[in-house]
């Protein structure tokens, strides 16, 4: 990580900020979505691009947050600051909680495991009147979506700055050393049970208030959009396209497929969602480690970059 | 008497559950591919029944076998041409890809079938008889018995032919198989072939008990998902077995707390599965 990157990030991060003052109204609504699903891809980034543990439940934690929000809001007339914290408050506990024991549970075993979790969360919510039920609930309406647009930025650039200080420390190491040999890591004194259950608490704090901001933002909830496996999906695709373990590929991955989704829904809505699909397959097998891999290779080796991929992985 | 009748619904409607599942065992047992498109190839086979059905009038359980035959051919080309290429890259991103193809299958057949609702409605669809009190309806009874019947076939290809100990053989240790005259390449491709094709009947019986539209496939990954791991990837039976489990749990949740708990019956069982019987290697054959 050299200094100038930290430069660079932290102008896209002022431009970012300033995007407000253009008064273009359609940007600020494609930037707050862009940036939370930037936020998710980026704390998925940190229990599975560095442990390599696939998680499908952290829509777990985004419902959390969204539903602790609104219920703070909504049935207990709290201010909305409370309602995040309530809401990323339920979801560290409840990560705590399921890490502990799936947490023990090693590779698409533990993907399934938490696969699980959201089926379960979502009927318990949709089984509980003081959650609205089935009904889902309403919260109160506050048209400042600039607001929302710097909040949005400032929980990215907070959980970037986490994720780059995971990657520059001891903690960031252990992590990485779970991914590469849990038995080794284990060996050399590393408590991989703690660690595990650190950094998914970790990526549900932030998972769980970028959800709390969607709820207020978007004035409603429900079961459905709350616990939304399709959202973990996108999730784990904008991390690893992006490339996971690493800090800024995440960011940089959701940002540009949020930007091709956004233009070819403009263009020709019903073939935007199979184009997405097939951007996914090409980039698997032409980019595999992610794009932040590719650019660091980019100016060294061209166009064989992609050859040797294939090469690697093909039978 | 309405308990045997929703036991014995379960057990009928585990059957077929089971076929479902036994693709994606196959596939991920052999190739070690978590297929997330299997739901998605369920929904091809239902449409290819469909499609024989609604314009060529051919009877739907006469076009199993011609769906089963597609689906196969759709299945090899995908794992020879596409697969093949990143079979040996991490979990992740097979779990990726696998993840764009269930995206273009589904949106694909959203444009060429529409999202209307489809059933596959011969004149003998509501036909049902009586034995000991208990109704037995026509369609899923054979439904069971064919899912039955392929899981035997496929039992008997594994453990009796030459191409089912080449399979094996492939699975439990590449290099060797290669070695010995294997090709990987081709068994692969056959080995997924069959997976779609076992999807495909899967998909056509579905398709006479239930509705069809493009986007059944991610609810059936999910199942077909939770029934492999509960049956093991080892043995087709078992994968039926598994299929009977998940059949009879949510039935008993349907009858005793209510519908929308089904989902969340048939993962917690599978979490409990897994936190009992944590299983020891992922590998199979």
């Amino acid at each position: 990580m050299r200094t100038w990157h930290i430069v660079l990030a932290l102008l896209v991060a002022a431009g970012l900020a300033a995007v407000p003052w253009l008064h273009n109204d359609v940007l600020i609504q494609f930037g707050i979505n862009a940036l939370l699903l930037a936020t998710l891809a980026q704390s998925w980034n940190i229990l599975g691009g560095f442990t390599g543990y696939v998680s499908f439940g952290n829509s777990v934690f985004y419902g959390l947050g969204t539903y602790g929000t609104a219920i703070a809001m909504v049935q207990y007339n709290l201010p909305f600051g409370v309602g995040l914290a309530i809401g990323a408050l339920a979801a560290m506990l409840c990560a705590a909680l399921v890490g502990l024991p799936i947490l023990r549970l090693r590779g698409p075993y533990f993907a399934i495991a938490t696969l699980g979790l959201n089926g379960a969360m979502a009927a318990l919510i949709s089984n509980l009147p003081l959650a609205g039920s089935n009904n889902g609930l309403v919260l109160p309406l506050t048209r400042n979506d600039a607001l929302f647009y710097e909040l949005a930025v400032a929980l990215l650039v907070a959980c970037t700055a986490t994720v780059w200080w995971i990657a520059s420390s001891r903690y960031g190491t252990a992590l990485v050393a779970i991914r590469e040999d849990e038995d080794a890591a284990g060996s050399m004194g590393v408590n991989a049970t703690l660690y595990k259950v650190s950094a998914l608490v970790l990526s549900s704090l932030f998972t769980a208030i970028a959800g709390g901001i969607h709820a207020y933002w978007s004035t409603f909830v429900d079961p459905a959009s709350a616990f939304d496996t399709t959202l973990n999906v996108r999730m784990v695709i904008m991390c690893v396209f992006g490339g996971p373990g690493t800090v800024f590929g995440p960011v940089i991955g959701s940002f540009i497929l949020s930007i091709i989704y956004e233009l070819l829904a403009s263009k020709i809505s019903t073939a935007a969602v199979l184009l997405f699909g097939i951007v996914i397959v090409v980039a698997v097998i032409f980019i595999p480690k992610g794009l932040a891999d590719w650019l660091a290779h980019a100016r060294t080796s061209n166009w064989r970059y992609f050859l040797r991929n294939i090469r690697e992985n093909r039978l | 008497m309405v308990l045997a009748q929703i036991l014995f619904n379960g057990i009928l409607l585990g059957g077929l559950y089971g076929l479902m599942a036994l693709g994606m065992a196959l596939v991920w047992g052999v190739l070690n591919i978590v297929n997330l498109a299997h739901g998605a190839m369920i929904m091809l086979g239902g449409y290819i029944v469909f499609c024989l059905f609604q314009y060529a009038h051919v009877d739907p359980f006469a076009a199993l076998p011609i769906a089963m035959l597609v689906m196969f051919g759709v299945g090899f080309l995908l794992q020879y041409c596409l697969l093949n290429l990143i079979v040996r890259s991490a979990l992740l991103n097979t779990l990726l890809i696998t993840f764009g193809l269930d995206v273009v299958i589904t949106y694909m057949a959203q444009l060429i079938f529409t999202a209307d609702f489809r059933a596959i409605n011969p004149p003998y669809a509501g036909a049902n008889f009586s034995v000991f009190g208990l109704t037995v309806p026509l369609i899923r009874l054979a439904a069971f018995l064919i899912a039955l019947v392929l899981a035997g076939a496929l039992w008997a290809l594994l453990n009796l032919m030459p191409l089912g100990r080449a399979i094996r053989a492939t699975s439990q240790n590449l290099t060797a198989a290669r070695l010995y005259g294997v090709d990987p390449r081709s068994v692969y491709a056959i080995t997924f072939g069959i997976g779609a094709a076992l999807a495909g009947a899967a998909g056509g019986l579905y398709g006479m008990i239930s509705n069809l539209t493009p986007y059944i496939g991610a609810s059936l990954t999910a199942k077909s998902f939770v029934i492999a791991i509960i049956g093991g990837l080892n043995n087709p039976f078992n994968v039926i077995l598994g299929g009977l489990v998940v059949g009879i749990a949510e039935s008993l949740a349907a009858l005793y707390l209510g519908p929308t708990y089904t989902d969340a019956i048939s993962f917690g069982l599978l979490v409990l599965v897994l936190v009992v019987r944590p299983p020891r290697s992922l590998r199979a054959a």
